[in-house]
């Protein structure tokens, strides 16, 4: 009884601890999302008068072919990021925390790609796959012959994604990578010890130790991953505007061209809601926190 | 506890990270009061420039500081906006921020007045206090409306057309690329991948580039978005033809969806051919200005190349194409007057646009991109004063080819008007890039080019039912 007393009385003071919190970013926010709402059921025009039009938005939406198919880029491209960000960053900080020479300073050296501007970052891209004067052409075809002179890596739809898809990883895992390895650092080395004197090997101990002591942090930065990459748009944008996953495609609906903020507003509300679902089936039935 | 904060956290972060595109939507939803101007403060009114780089808009700027001079009741704010940016930004402005004045291209203005955010008699105003006979004959056609009313006033434009090399095609025998066949022709013979030249430029990017160029090659075969009673005239065989012309056209292009950028590859020498405005004449003439294009200095192995000096005497601009009918193409630019509720604003921005247009300031103006802004004014465009800019970016093509170049107007063709009759659902379509779109979709994606025309005209349909 007073067991339960004292967890209530540690929860109402939990509740206390992140109400302002709650409180705060809940007005923030309130506020766009409802008013998101609002506008999905009108005509938005650019000089601010506003059609009610009921769910027309949404009948036109989910009778538009293209916005499927930006569901189904956004879901390749949000496998093949958060997967390839997760392993690079869970190799690497299995690797740093092995002690070597100068360990320190390239465990400093990872995570430059993280903090390096978007927009740098982008056109050295652009210039590194440029067909004419990039440096992969001149190595890959006109050094080495292994790919025709005319390869477009960055331009061609069927290699695209996956350039996409590396420059998400690289870009991204060393935050997956920082995180990791600081709960790999709290491992107590004795279990180590212990399984080896049993006759564990590397493998075993990676996957008897390791991988259960890190769990929840890698589950948490997969989690985190997968609803920043959801709503990534400057990278894509700018990197590869060809590639429209639902950012790209509700930015282009509400502000290129004919401005159509009504229709990109249902959009966002239906992105949030399958967002919404899907990360609650994660949490609920991969993680089963 | 922890599941429940685990899943609160977790929902405030989504939201969060949808805030962003609420917020495009916020501000559409907030409507400031008019400001009331008292007379000891001076009105504030915003110009919005396309001029984005920044030695253009301090040239531009010391025009501002002269007119607020003379004008000490009026306090003018320049903002550089790129033009494929503007929808963005004036829907990001909202009603409250938006802008009194601004340089953009005319279709961008009509699809403004379609959405009845454009002052067309402060326009009409405007044109009649400069002259309406001191423009080119022709060219506030170029501006009006069906009704007659003005989305803008016509302030400069960019002829456009192929840049080819001159030498090459008499090495090689061949005409001047100033047909379909001709063009086609040309392309295929200097192609050459394996040693890194190519063919021609023509963009395959989907925006706005690509519908420019593939605009002048179709109505050069009397394709259009519309026919003359008003159809949609996409699945026209002439239009069908231009896009099977195009798709064989950009065979002969770099690789991947390429955009204007690519156009470093014939300052470079690696190009026979690309389509371009006249805004290209001073990166062809000086050596500094064609820097930027020129990646030898950092990446010698790569062959960049230095500036070639006989570049701009071995260099022709074909501005008028034909196959079935002969056809040019540039992009005019207008100053257009916003709507304010605020009446000393607007009678602030015609004062403004006025003392621009005056030809003491409209040279000056003009002379901030030699090339890429050709005087709309008659008598402007003939006086020695605009031929000597500078820079000396004129002196060095010829008064005569100025004049040859700007004659291209009178030829100039686009899918906003099909015939004598205007459609200004093309803006839309163009301004969403419709058309764009389709061409990627063929020449990059290599889809089918029925099924392409087919899908064109279902979104034309949805955009224009909506």
């Amino acid at each position: 009884m007073a067991i339960g007393l004292a967890a209530r009385k540690e929860e109402r003071l939990a509740w206390g601890l992140v109400a302002p919190a709650v409180l705060v970013i809940g007005i923030l926010i309130a506020y766009p999302t409802f008013l998101n709402l609002f506008l999905s059921f009108f005509e938005v025009r650019l000089d601010g008068s506003k059609t009610f039009i009921g769910l027309g938005n949404y009948k036109n939406l989910l009778t538009n072919p293209n916005y499927y198919a930006s569901i189904w880029t956004t879901f390749i491209f949000l496998v093949g990021s958060v997967a390839g960000s997760t392993l690079l960053g869970l190799g690497t900080a299995l690797l740093m925390n092995q002690k070597f020479p100068l360990r320190s300073l390239v465990r400093t050296l990872i995570i430059l790609p993280y903090f390096a501007p978007v927009i740098s970052m982008v056109f050295g891209w652009q210039f590194i796959f440029d067909p004419v004067n990039g440096i992969f052409n001149f190595v890959f075809a006109d050094t080495l012959h292994l790919i025709s002179p005319d390869t477009n890596l960055i331009g061609d739809p069927d290699s695209v994604m996956w350039v996409l898809i590396a420059f998400t990883t690289w870009k991204y895992f060393p935050i997956t990578y920082l995180l990791l390895l600081s709960r790999l650092q709290l491992i107590d080395k004795s279990m180590y010890e212990a399984a080896s004197i049993e006759g564990a090997g590397k493998w075993a101990c990676f996957w008897h130790i390791t991988l259960p002591e890190i769990e929840f942090v890698l589950g948490t930065t997969i989690l985190l991953r997968l609803i920043w990459n959801l709503n990534r748009f400057e990278d894509i944008y700018l990197l590869s505007p060809q590639i429209k996953t639902l950012s790209v495609f509700t930015y282009e609906q509400a502000f290129s061209g004919v401005i159509d903020q009504g229709l990109a507003c249902s959009a966002a509300l239906i992105q949030l809601l399958l967002a919404g679902i899907g990360i609650v089936y994660y949490i609920k039935k991969v993680l089963k926190w | 506890m922890k599941k429940g904060i685990t899943l609160l956290v977790v929902a405030l972060l989504l939201l969060t990270s949808f805030s962003n595109v609420f917020a495009g939507g916020q501000q559409e939803a907030v409507e400031a009061a008019p400001e009331v101007a008292t007379p000891a403060e001076p009105v504030e009114i915003q110009f919005w420039t396309r001029q984005t780089q920044s030695e253009r808009q301090e040239q531009i700027q010391v025009l501002l500081d002269v007119f607020q001079l003379l004008n000490p009741d009026i306090k003018v704010t320049m903002l550089p906006v790129e033009d494929n940016e503007f929808s963005t930004q004036l829907a990001a402005a909202g009603k409250a921020n938006r802008p009194n004045l601004i340089e953009t291209s005319a279709f961008y203005a009509m699809s403004y007045n379609v959405d009845n955010i454009v002052d067309s008699s402060a326009n009409k105003a405007i044109i009649n206090s400069v002259g309406a006979d001191s423009f080119f004959p022709g060219s506030l056609n170029n501006v009006q409306m069906g009704d007659g009313s003005y989305f803008g006033v016509p302030f400069h434009f960019a002829a456009q057309g192929i840049w080819y090399r001159t030498d090459w095609f008499e090495e090689a025998g061949l005409e001047a690329p100033n047909t379909w066949e001709n063009i086609l022709k040309a392309a295929e013979y200097f192609n050459d991948p394996a040693n890194k030249q190519y063919g021609i430029l023509i963009g395959t990017k989907p925006e706005n580039y690509t519908q420019q160029t593939f605009t002048h090659l179709a109505t050069a075969n009397d394709a259009h978005l519309f026919d003359a009673e008003g159809n949609l005239a996409v699945t026209s065989p002439e239009f069908k033809e231009a896009v099977e012309y195009y798709k064989a056209l950009s065979e002969f292009t770099p690789p991947g969806p390429q955009t204007w950028r690519a156009r470093d590859y014939y300052i470079q020498g690696k190009m026979a051919m690309f389509y371009y405005s006249t805004y290209i004449m001073d990166d062809l003439s000086l050596a500094e200005v064609a820097a930027s294009s020129l990646t030898s200095e950092n990446f010698s192995d790569l062959g960049g190349g230095t500036f070639d000096s006989n570049l701009v005497k071995n260099t022709a601009f074909v501005p008028l194409i034909s196959n079935t009918e002969s056809s040019g193409y540039g992009e005019i630019m207008t100053l257009s007057v916003l709507k304010s509720e605020d009446a000393a604003k607007t009678a602030a921005t015609q004062r403004l646009a006025e003392f621009f247009l005056s030809d003491e300031n409209y040279i000056p103006y003009l002379h901030v991109a030699p090339g890429g802004m050709l005087a709309m004014k008659t008598s402007v465009i003939e006086s020695d004063q605009f031929i000597n800019d500078p820079k000396g970016v004129y002196a060095n093509y010829g008064k005569a080819k100025i004049n040859e170049i700007a004659g291209g107007l009178g030829a100039m063709q686009d899918f906003l008007k099909t015939g004598e009759s205007l459609f200004p659902e093309s803006a839309s379509i163009l301004a969403k890039n419709l058309v764009g779109q389709m061409l990627y979709n063929v020449t990059i994606e290599d889809k089918d080019i029925d099924d392409e025309i087919a899908n064109l005209e279902k979104e034309i349909k949805r955009l224009l039912e909506n």
